[in-house]
């Protein structure tokens, strides 16, 4: 692994560990600025009639998937496909900026898939997509437009052609 | 993620997010948000911690039917590792239509 790499881990453990540190990485960094109106719908089901789609930015995807490019300090705004059904049998979580230890342990903290399988068993959520969606977060720079432009725009018609009638978003 | 978030609100899809950097939330400006300060890597809380991740999620699932003013960033009440989730009460179906 690359030196620059190393270094991103070791940041990313310290903040996950020390909080204060953190607040200065985030004051730092300067994200995205969104302009005019904010796009805003009503969900159009009740939440027990409702099918949910998750979608996260954890990094998170099968482990016969394509790893998110770590390699590029302006991150990989490319998504993953995600199986709800097989997910957690089989995962790995690529995505050096926060430490994924307690994550491993139980990946419901940071895609609770299991959490929303038990409200579905309950009657509390009508339903699930059988697809979801994963993004590495970090995304800076150039591929910021890609991001906007193309993926969350693709992952947002396949929602739509999905049926899904709300969406849950997480991050890391 | 709110950049995502955006999109798919834009395509008619609700959306809901979890948020733990309040700073970046209020300038991406997606359209509704519950927060947690909570360190990264553990929007839904602790491992294993079933009850906490459960009421992380009705609250989501509240704000994101009884929110009606786009942008809205709600502060969730639990502070890291100082909640006990036994009594919390979830919401009523009403709330959640």
């Amino acid at each position: 692994m690359s030196i620059a790499r190393l270094k991103n881990r070791l940041i990313a453990r310290l903040i996950t560990r020390f909080p204060r540190l953190a607040e200065r990485f985030v004051a730092a960094y300067r994200p995205w600025e969104s302009e005019g109106e904010i796009p805003w719908v009503r969900p159009t089901k009740s939440l027990r009639q409702a099918k949910l789609a998750l979608v996260t930015t954890s990094g998170i995807h099968h482990m016969d998937q394509q790893p998110f490019d770590m390699q590029d300090s302006d991150g990989d705004p490319s998504y993953r496909e995600l199986d709800g059904g097989t997910l957690f049998a089989d995962f790995r979580i690529t995505h050096d900026y926060y430490d994924h230890g307690d994550a491993r342990k139980d990946p419901n903290i940071i895609f609770p898939l299991d959490r929303v399988q038990e409200l579905v068993d309950e009657g509390v959520i009508g339903g699930l997509a059988e697809t979801h969606y994963s993004f590495m977060g970090h995304i800076d720079g150039r591929h910021i437009a890609t991001l906007v432009e193309r993926t969350a725009n693709e992952v947002a018609a396949r929602l739509k052609r999905d049926k899904v009638d709300v969406v849950l978003l997480t991050p890391a | 993620m709110g950049l995502i978030q955006r999109e798919i609100e834009r395509r008619g899809i609700a959306t809901i997010g979890v948020s733990i950097v309040r700073e970046y939330t209020e300038k991406v400006r997606p359209p509704r948000t519950v927060f947690l300060r909570w360190p990264f890597g553990h929007p839904l809380g602790e491992p294993g911690n079933r009850e906490q991740q459960r009421a992380v999620l009705y609250e989501a699932f509240r704000t994101l039917y009884q929110t009606e003013l786009p942008g809205t960033i709600v502060d969730l009440p639990f502070r890291w590792r100082r909640e006990q989730y036994r009594d919390y009460c979830p919401p009523e179906n009403s709330e959640l239509e």
